[in-house]
């Protein structure tokens, strides 16, 4: 059929080009034309002016022709076009005065019907590597027609103009414009710069950011693996807009709390859900292991949750990690329906890619050291406060005795002048990350294996390491045919945890600056004895570096992606995922740790625990692909099927006859059990989604989810949740195309969507009773005791996600600027509701009618200060402004949250006394009571009139990439406004307890007489003052000013030269230097306004390092 | 076609995943746990959760408020008896030994623990009432036991506390709004559970079944019996001046001397000893009772470990030769000061692998039975049947009889004499003198002195002889209104 009609064309242009020649004039049959590098076709028409002869020539084959020079004086038509068909690719043929044009090639029929009718045009679309694109975009400018190409980048369209204007395009590469023809060959697409088309993973596939319609954003490798981190989502500190990550404390596996655009439930439940290739990841740890890494910031008040420390990602090697992209609005969030009410997470890693097998490696090395001292007294200082503290008391003698004042009762030598915080926390920690990989394939093929060791050491006295090794592969084949697609990936990742099982952190703060020396003369702990032989420095920590604590985790994780295609336009797929994370730890404490008094209350006691929670998860999915009318429709239908169980025992064996069999179970006399934990979740939904793009212009998505959840009670455990998202590229509106050169880019979005949460225990609408472990039981007989209050009634809470951005790019996207503005309602909140104990429990898990409402403004601007040459200058900036409401609480009065819930007010606030400094007459805190007036006994639940809002007014990040020649500096600064606790505003000052008792100078500005205005209280050494402190704990004082701006991360790089590498057979070589939390502007008076805790704070870490490619 | 066909395979596939659905989420309750409607179903797991009461009263330490059986030391360090070594920084101990609490220092007190335990209890009713599948002997001994332990939860509580919610459900929604029930009422419930318990339980001690006794030699005293029921009853008629009927539940006791009768001084505190009517069993190895380990002194004298002592006051009121004086206190020389302790309890902790267990945490003995009964007599002016009783006590202890020495005393002098006898005979014992003084109206009387004696002069106030409740659950109760005065 096809053929007819392009041979009827062909009749019909060859009719009329011979009427044309019939009509034609009679011309002088001579030539003169004089002119330097001009085209053939405008030859041509100057030759047809001056002779009448025509030419009959296809623009196809016109754009091969070369310009020609030429110098003709009155030469004869045949010798002038002689002189013009030299070495073009070109022949003609003279008829009638007319002189068709055609290809120097045979076939003639088939080239004419080529050159004057619609042709099948086909190709092949690569990237610069020449590795296959597949999934690109072909189509005819004129008419929109178009079609993708196939998994080899190939292409087919029938029917089109030869000539015909092509726009071929593909997520994160330049868009190019090519005139078809037969056989293309190959297409080369450049990969995009602009930030626009980097590729974003979202929930079940992938977009842009100038196609997406939600609010993604994306960090990829190579900013992540400028970080000497231990924990991925460190690198993500102060880059991601609406993201906010606080670091617990400074070891290895620490603790991270993250949080996406605010706290949505009150206590249960905010934590984000991490999918890593497709696989749901843990976003806590099971109970267990070591105290002092602080917590991810689960639940307050969770059932089992207060337990768990450290942080699952850090089981995560980041040097694994392609990408990261994170999820916030509904409309990127809602497909995963119950679990994503605060955001979502995606981890990709890398993955083959076809090519020469490279061999990378990355090796560095570094120190870490507590960034920060505090200014403490000194012995003379202290001295003077605990003098003037028993002067104050009327105490005139020094309670006499190895449990009295040991610092002034002769015990201890008072000219002793140490730095704790030097001997206990000042030490260099050690880092090395060591990552190789190889990778490679072929278009069909592609693997990568890839191997890491993780190394970093404490800045305490005494040998510990955390230690990580892991492995992981990626396999991936494609059939010829291109219909089958499998990837499998696997890692393994094993840590051992080899840290003491107490921070000195706290000790460095507060041992007096006159204590002892921690070893003795035999190097055995110094319990500094008194003439009696009695222990003076009872509190002597160093013990705890004998005591040994073993955690070896190992996090196990395999996912396999299956695609079929049914169909041109239908495809199969489905992803398969494993994860299985275990601990198996012990904690022992040996007898010498303590002091030789306390022995014979003591023994050798071992705690051996183990926990381990594995998953899996199927996930069936159904895309359809299809050009409808001028726009592409995708459509999804999916199911999930996920099983999470969690085990975990604990049990202590004690009494050990001596420190060797202290690992063995069967070596301890006596064993008793301390608590088993068994869970079981299990979780189901089916999802779809309908996406349809119109031009590039308009975008619409649509999700839905049903989502059934093991956590809730028989009647409550389905629920649907669903989104609508939109975007309107309005720079691609041809009345703005022509009027605006500045703005290369804008697009409004919105999106609007319910999301869920179910982040409570398991079975906690069942009605439990557990055993409890006993060393001996009551007469024979195991006891039962019911775990708390049930709720048969539990349902999902609910979030309802609101969102506007708008996305501008000027000056061809070199300076890109996003805003959003975001609104979470929560209600129907699952929430610890605090019950009187007269109940039998402190509270119960129920569904609670109030909101919450977390609302903000998000906004970053990127550029590219300077792109000139060997200079290369960049820089992004981040901001987000966050604000959380209580919007709604009915009966709130009538509830028991009506002391510490204010409706109107942030979701952090609380009321606290205001504080007056110091009575002038008494030297104690004062406060304001309810009417203003001066207190020193002010009554909480009537005098705690002072609202103070708990949460980061704003934070953010400003960061710089500059390059030049081969050098490339990166730095960020990290930002947060915020308040937090003081350290130690009214810490009973002049107190001494078995060796602690000292402060920072700051106390020293104390009340030392009646008239005295200051704001510190008077020293003393007993209780009498402790109500007082207590006051000051729940006042506006203890309330300070905890906003830092951060040199977070710096990364210098200088890259050899290609032609030195290429010396050294090396495909490239770069050594580089990096640090973290370098330096820090801040006003707080602890140790570190991040962790504002008395936890070892997050360290300076300085490394360097070189990274080779083979 | 092909597109129909795959859409039509999906289809299904969905119907099929949303009809399984349910299945697929829904699941068992955990292996470590067992549901409420299984543990008063089966025997054992019954047996289970009713023991866990006294397993828990015996697991307490002494070194801070909790379960009842640190009242030992804590109602002790209130009252005139103990006295703190404040070098040991326990802010908690502190409060309570100096009468300075308040409802933020007060923190769990005694208040936690035993509603709590009460929860259990009424569980433990409710469960029971309409269980069917344990054994009906069973259920009778352990309906028994749970009523006597809700009159010996509410006993403490409202002598510690005064006027306190009366619970008699787990229903969390009334629970949760609970008032506050008169003092008189409570008691009422009291005298109401206690008497059904002395109906439900068994005479006899019974064993790890919980329903059959004990052979006569290996019997062990470590459950709730009629006896005990019949015991605390006795001390309640006391409590309310019921003087006739506490005579006559103390007489039921006294007269059944096959099972009970006064041991020697030195045997009062061992297992299973005749005087005992009920007493705790250790759960901790290497332990005997908390007593033993926290108030016997070691040479080195008071520490974190052995933070009380004994008070002089209670020493300088021991008459002459009171054997009990030598056989029940103990002292040390250390700091240069000398320590007197409680020594009634003379075991300490061991690490031996092998330690015999030699003393029980004794609940209730047969000694408060005889003065209760005296008291009870000699406010119905049954002077001498009052004095044979208390010299039935003294004489135990080596001291010359009143029968002797002063037949016809008045009743008031008797009564001040078996106060004095029960403050010597009960002292660092579940309360007794704490509970006493307030029971006797004596109480402003005696800590106006003794209050500022214990540092920082502060004086004594009326209210303090009631704990405060903390602050937690009065935010969380609205209608649970603060212990007047605090």
């Amino acid at each position: 059929m096809d053929k007819i009609i392009r041979v009827m064309k062909l009749v019909i242009i060859l009719l009329t080009t011979a009427i044309i020649q019939v009509s034609a004039a009679s011309y002088a049959q001579k030539v003169t034309m004089k002119q330097h590098g001009i085209e053939l076709v405008n030859v041509f028409q100057e030759i047809r002016k001056q002779t009448g002869y025509d030419f009959l020539y296809g623009d196809k084959i016109m754009e091969q022709a070369k310009p020609v020079d030429l110098n003709l004086q009155d030469v004869g038509i045949e010798e002038a076009l002689e002189i013009c068909f030299k070495d073009q690719p070109l022949s003609y043929s003279i008829e009638n005065k007319i002189v068709t044009v055609r290809l120097k090639k045979p076939g003639f029929l088939s080239r004419i019907a080529a050159a004057f009718g619609s042709i099948d045009a086909s190709g092949r679309v690569v990237d610069s590597e020449n590795r296959p694109l597949p999934g690109a975009s072909v189509k005819v400018k004129k008419t929109g027609k178009g079609v993708s190409t196939d998994k080899d980048g190939r292409f087919f369209l029938r029917g089109v103009e030869e000539g015909a204007v092509l726009v071929v395009s593909f997520i994160g590469y330049l868009p190019k414009e090519v005139s078809a023809s037969a056989n293309m060959g190959n297409v080369v697409l450049e990969q995009s710069l602009s930030k626009l088309d980097e590729v974003q993973v979202i929930a079940y596939g992938t977009t842009t950011q100038r196609l997406s319609t939600g609010n993604v954003t994306t960090i990829k490798a190579d900013v992540i693996e400028k970080q000497p981190v231990n924990n991925p989502l460190l690198a993500l500190q102060g880059r991601v807009p609406g993201l906010f990550i606080e670091q617990a404390t400074g070891f290895a596996g620490t603790g991270v709390k993250v949080r996406i655009q605010g706290q949505n439930s009150w206590n249960y439940g905010s934590d984000p859900l991490y999918v890593i290739d497709g696989v749901p990841f843990s976003s806590q740890l099971l109970p267990g292991g070591n105290s002092i890494l602080g917590s991810s910031g689960a639940s307050t008040d969770g059932m089992g949750d207060i337990s768990t420390v450290g942080n699952p990602l850090s089981l995560i090697n980041p040097a694994d990690i392609e990408s990261i992209d994170v999820l916030k609005d509904a409309a990127a969030t809602a497909i995963y329906g119950s679990r994503a009410a605060s955001g979502a997470i995606l981890i990709t890693t890398k993955k083959g890619k076809a090519g020469d097998t490279r061999i990378n490696f990355n090796l560095q090395s570094g120190w870490a050291k507590v960034p920060h001292q505090l200014e403490l007294m000194n012995n003379v200082q202290y001295l003077e406060m605990r003098r003037e503290a028993m002067k104050n008391d009327g105490i005139l003698m020094p309670v006499p005795g190895n449990f009295g004042d040991n610092d002034l009762n002769g015990n201890w030598n008072t000219s002793r002048n140490v730095d704790w915080q030097k001997e206990l926390i000042g030490g260099t920690a050690g880092y090395q990350d060591l990552n190789a990989s190889v990778s490679g394939g072929g278009n069909l093929t592609t693997f990568l294996i890839g191997a890491g060791y993780h190394r970093e050491t404490t800045v305490f006295p005494g040998t510990f390491a955390d230690q990580k090794g892991s492995l992981r592969f990626n396999v991936g084949n494609t059939t010829p045919n291109q219909r089958f697609n499998i990837q499998f990936s696997g890692s393994y990742l094993f840590d051992h945890n080899q840290m003491p099982n107490y921070d000195f952190t706290g000790n460095a703060l507060t041992l007096a600056p006159i204590a002892p020396d921690l070893f003795d003369q035999g190097g055995g702990i110094n319990w500094a004895p008194d003439t009696l032989g009695n222990s003076t420095f009872m509190a002597n920590p160093i013990g705890y570096v004998k005591n040994k604590f073993l955690d070896k985790k190992t996090n196990l994780t395999a996912n396999m992606v299956m695609s079929y295609k049914l169909l041109k336009d239908l495809e199969f797929k489905s992803n398969f995922g494993y994860t299985s994370l275990s601990s198996v730890y012990t904690n022992k404490s040996f007898l010498e740790s303590n002091p030789p008094e306390y022995i014979q209350y003591s023994s050798r006691q071992t705690t051996f625990g183990n926990a381990s929670s594995s998953s899996w998860v199927i996930e069936p999915q159904l895309i359809y692909h299809k050009k409808v009318s001028q726009g592409t429709l995708e459509i999804l239908l999916g199911a999930t099927l996920t099983q999470n169980q969690g085990k975990a025992t604990q049990i202590l064996g004690y009494g050990f006859s001596n420190d060797l069999v202290m690992d063995d179970l069967l070596s301890a006399p006596r064993v008793k059990p301390l608590s088993s934990i068994s869970s079981k979740y299990r979780y189901n939904a089916l999802f779809g989604r309908i996406n349809y793009n119109w031009q590039d212009k308009y975008i619409l998505d649509l999700t839905a989810r049903r989502d059934g959840s093991s956590r809730f009670g028989p009647a409550n455990q389905f629920h649907n949740f669903g989104a609508v998202g939109a975007a309107w590229v309005f720079s691609n509106e041809d009345f703005l195309l022509d009027h605006l050169n500045i703005l290369s880019f804008g697009k409004l979005r919105g999106s609007y969507g319910t999301t869920g949460n179910d982040q409570i225990g398991d079975y906690q609408f069942l009605s439990l009773y557990k055993p409890m472990a006993q060393e001996i039981l009551y007469q024979g007989i195991p006891i039962y005791l019911p775990i708390g209050l049930t709720n048969p009634n539990l349902q999902w809470e609910e979030t309802r996600k609101l969102q506007v951005g708008l996305d501008l790019g000027f000056f061809k996207d070199k300076l890109l600027f996003n805003a959003n503005y975001y609104r979470n309602h929560s209600s129907n909140q699952l929430s610890n509701y605090g019950l009187p104990i007269i109940t039998g429990f402190g509270g119960i898990t129920k569904n609670q009618a109030y909101k919450i409402r977390n609302s903000g403004w998000e906004f970053s601007l990127s550029g590219t200060n300077i792109s000139s040459g060997r200079l290369k200058w960049s820089s992004n900036m981040n901001l987000t402004i966050p604000k959380s409401l209580l919007v709604d609480y009915p009966d709130l009065e009538k509830s028991s949250a009506s002391f510490t819930a204010i409706v109107g007010r942030p979701l952090s606030a609380i009321s606290v006394y205001h504080f007056l400094g110091v009575d002038p007459a008494t030297g104690v805190y004062q406060f304001a009571d309810k009417n203003g007036n001066p207190t020193s006994t002010p009554v909480l639940g009537i005098d705690n009139t002072k609202i103070i809002d708990t949460a980061p007014k704003y934070y953010g990040g400003f960061q710089n990439t500059l390059s030049f020649k081969n050098f490339q500096l990166d730095f960020l600064f990290s930002f947060v406004k915020q308040i937090a606790r003081s350290y130690f505003p009214g810490v009973v000052s002049g107190q001494f307890y078995a060796g602690i008792g000292n402060l920072p100078v700051s106390l020293l500005n104390r009340w030392q007489k009646p008239g005295d205005v200051t704001s510190i209280q008077r020293f003393t050494n007993g209780d009498a003052l402790s109500q007082s402190l207590y006051n000051v704990s729940r006042s506006d004082a203890f309330w300070t000013d905890a906003s830092y701006i951060r040199l977070k991360n710096v990364s210098l790089s200088y890259t050899l030269p290609d032609h030195w590498s290429k010396k050294m057979h090396l495909e490239s070589l770069s050594v580089f230097a990096q640090g973290q939390n370098l330096w820090t502007i801040t006003g707080y008076d602890g140790l570190d306004p991040e962790s504002h805790s008395i936890a070892l704070p997050p360290l300076r870490v300085i490394t360097i390092g070189a990274k080779i490619n083979l | 076609m092909e597109i129909k066909n795959c859409l039509k395979v999906f289809l299904l596939l969905l119907i099929l995943l949303n009809t399984s659905c349910k299945k697929l989420v829904e699941i068992d309750g955990p292996e470590t746990s067992l549901s409420s409607k299984d543990i008063y179903n089966n025997n054992a797991t019954a047996l289970g959760a009713v023991t866990s009461l006294y397993a828990q009263l015996s697991l307490r330490q002494l070194g801070g408020p909790g379960e009842l059986s640190g009242l030992s030391c804590i109602a002790g360090l209130s009252a005139d008896e103990l006295e703190y070594f404040s070098s040991v920084g326990d802010i908690t101990l502190n409060a309570y030994y100096q009468n300075g609490l308040n409802s933020n220092n007060v923190g769990n007190g005694y208040w936690v623990n035993s509603y709590q335990r009460l929860f259990v209890v009424n569980a433990a009713i409710e469960g029971l009432s309409t269980s069917t599948g344990i054994s009906q002997p069973l259920k009778k001994q352990l309906l028994g036991e749970v009523k006597f332990m809700r009159a010996f939860y509410y006993f403490y509580l409202v002598n510690l506390y005064g006027d306190v919610p009366l619970v008699l459900t787990t229903d969390y929604a009334v629970n949760s709004l609970a008032k506050k029930t008169d003092k008189a009422l409570v008691y009422n419930q009291m005298v109401a559970d206690l008497k059904e318990a002395q109906n439900l339980l068994s005479s006899q001690y019974v064993g790890s079944d919980g329903v059959t006794p004990y052979s006569v030699d290996l019997e062990e005293r470590v459950r709730p019996t009629k006896w005990a029921a019949t015991a605390l009853l006795a001390r309640t008629y006391l409590y309310l001046k019921d003087w006739t009927n506490a005579e006559l539940e103390s007489t039921k006791i006294l007269s059944n001397t096959n099972q009970f009768h006064l041991v020697p001084i030195e045997q009062v505190f061992l297992k299973n000893n005749k005087e005992a009517i009920w007493q705790l069993q250790p759960v901790y190895r290497g332990t005997n009772t908390a007593e033993g380990n926290t108030f016997v002194l070691p040479s080195s004298g008071p520490s974190v470990i052995n933070p009380v002592y004994l008070s002089n006051r209670v020493m300088d009121d021991f008459e002459l030769n009171d054997k009990r004086k030598t056989k029940w206190t103990g002292h040390v020389n250390a700091n240069g000061l000398t320590y007197n302790f409680p020594y009634k309890y003379k075991v300490t902790s061991s690490r031996e692998a092998t330690y015999p267990i030699l003393e029980y945490s004794t609940v209730l003995r047969l000694a408060e039975q005889v003065l209760i009964r005296a008291e009870a007599r000699t406010q119905l002016g049954n002077i001498g049947g009052a004095i044979s009783d208390v010299d039935i006590i003294r004489e135990r202890a080596g001291l010359p009889l009143i029968e002797t020495n002063n037949p016809n005393i008045g009743k008031e002098n008797l009564l001040t004499i078996i106060l004095k006898e029960r403050r010597i005979e009960f002292f660092a014992e579940w309360g007794h003198r704490w509970l006493d003084l307030k029971r006797t109206n004596r109480i402003n009387e005696v800590m106006q002195v003794v209050t500022p004696q214990k540092g920082n002069g502060a004086s004594w106030k009326a209210f303090q002889q009631y704990y405060p409740i903390s602050l937690f659950d009065l935010h969380a109760d609205p209608n649970l209104v603060q212990v007047p005065g605090y």
